[in-house]
């Protein structure tokens, strides 16, 4: 088969690793792990542009390496080519290589922060796309040069509180890493913030299966032409909806 | 007795200091503090919603003008408990079950007193059988439910199943919210309404009491 891949940056080594190795020929393009943070519609509206600019008749499905990303690909319309996606919250249920699998870490593990590769080394120093009007990012200095002294502390403290409500990092190392930058990356961080760490082996059988057009059973939503990707909110994920009913409020 | 526009501009300007001066000022002159919240404070926070609503103030903003408000309030509640005035409606709040995130919850929980309501926070990471015991024990009428992941968003559900089978989900109204929420989902989990943003969801609880008490 001809495929075309687009998949979120976060996931670009292991991404390069299981193209590499797929039978089928399968072009690829990377979008910022930006979008994420932009979410909802704009984050659909700009994996729609980029799936509407694939020509026609150019290959046989595309693939779209996402989850579905906090409502990321709600309303993603198929056009005239196929799209497949994994059934998966987000990347990292991906990386985890099984959206049950990560169900039960997450339920078992609140309050814990991902990282990954892609997480440690993409979307730093890239030009932001979305504009912090919420402010979690800034520092104290920030806010009360801007705030007043007291004013400022008061949102420091408000914005950053959710900071101590986390009390774990953790790492997934799928196999790919070069050496051990990235496990020593995130075991930094984790001390720093004072949280718990915990390294758990990834798995990139749903990257694979994606890329190797084995879209057999239950892990895969195939989205044929006059259909759009809607969310369920259920154990399934995203389900199809036929483009001539209502679009749900995205 | 104090000029009383500047009460309306403190909280307008998110300026606690001088908020909580001028209440204790106008109380001290002996001004009914129902006068201070119906014709100052109710109608700064408006204007803070209409603000934000136009991207003219964000949510640093709505959190100072809360935190004035609040301000105010804390002088103000004990006299109208004591003479048995009635809050606008009592709110039960909380992310549910699996979510920690809470900053949202938060600036729509100060929204909502800002706007009269009684709000008892319950926190993050709230178990059904905790919003179902608030609304018991609280006598509360409206219960509001966040969520900021699709992975927890079934809570929501899971927690309204919940009041139902406690036998407490008629006595409420319940408004849900989080960036991945969507009208659409409020509509099948049964929820009355769903609010996009903290100052919209004043305007949502109001109407929800005035369709109760009508």
């Amino acid at each position: 088969m001809r495929l075309s891949l687009i998949s979120c940056e976060v996931m670009f080594r292991e991404m390069c690793d299981v193209v590499a190795r797929s039978p089928h020929q399968i072009d690829v393009q990377f979008l910022p792990k930006g979008l994420h943070d932009l979410g909802g519609k704009p984050m659909a509206d700009e994996i729609q542009r980029i799936i509407d600019a694939v020509p026609a008749g150019s290959c046989d499905a595309i693939l779209l390496g996402y989850g579905l990303c906090g409502n990321g690909l709600q309303g993603i319309t198929a056009r005239h080519t196929m799209l497949v996606l994994p059934r998966a919250h987000d990347c990292i249920a991906l990386l985890m290589g099984s959206r049950e699998r990560y169900l039960e870490y997450f339920n078992e593990h609140p309050g814990t922060y991902y990282r990954s590769t892609g997480w440690l080394e993409r979307g730093k120093g890239l030009k932001q796309l979305t504009h912090n009007t919420v402010g979690m990012d800034v520092s104290l200095d920030d806010m009360i040069a801007k705030y007043g002294d007291d004013n400022g502390r008061y949102l420091y403290e408000e914005l950053t509180r959710y900071r101590n409500t986390y009390q774990r990092l953790t790492y997934i190392a799928t196999g790919l890493e070069p050496d051990s930058r990235f496990e020593e990356e995130a075991r930094w961080e984790a001390a720093e913030a004072g949280w718990k760490f915990e390294k758990l082996a990834g798995d990139l059988i749903l990257l694979r299966r994606l890329v190797n057009g084995d879209w057999k059973g239950g892990d895969y939503l195939l989205v044929q032409p006059g259909e759009r990707i809607t969310a369920t909110y259920d154990g399934s994920i995203v389900r199809v909806e036929d483009i001539g009913k209502t679009a749900g409020a995205a | 007795m104090p000029d009383l526009q500047k009460l309306y501009d403190a909280v307008l300007n998110g300026d606690q200091k001088t908020s909580v001066a001028i209440t204790r000022e106008a109380l001290d002159a002996g001004t009914d503090p129902m006068v201070l919240i119906t014709n100052y404070m109710v109608p700064a926070m408006d204007e803070v919603g209409r603000l934000f609503e136009c991207e003219d103030y964000f949510v640093p903003e709505l959190l100072l003008s809360a935190r004035a408000m609040k301000g105010s309030l804390e002088l103000i509640r004990p006299l109208l408990a004591a003479r048995g005035d009635e809050p606008v409606g009592r709110v039960v709040i909380g992310t549910v079950k699996g979510d920690l995130h809470d900053i949202g919850k938060n600036l729509v929980g100060s929204m909502l007193e800002g706007g009269g309501f009684e709000v008892i926070d319950l926190g993050a990471d709230v178990s059904a059988e905790r919003f179902i015991e608030a609304v018991q024990t609280k006598n509360a009428n409206i219960v509001c439910l966040s969520a900021l992941l699709t992975v927890t968003m079934p809570s929501m559900r899971t927690t309204i199943e919940a009041m139902k089978a406690a036998g407490v989900r008629d006595k409420v109204k319940i408004m849900v919210g989080g960036a991945p929420v969507t009208s659409q989902f409020a509509e099948e989990i049964g929820a009355d309404g769903y609010s996009d943003n903290a100052s919209s969801a004043v305007a949502l609880a109001r109407r929800l009491r005035a369709e109760a008490t009508a």
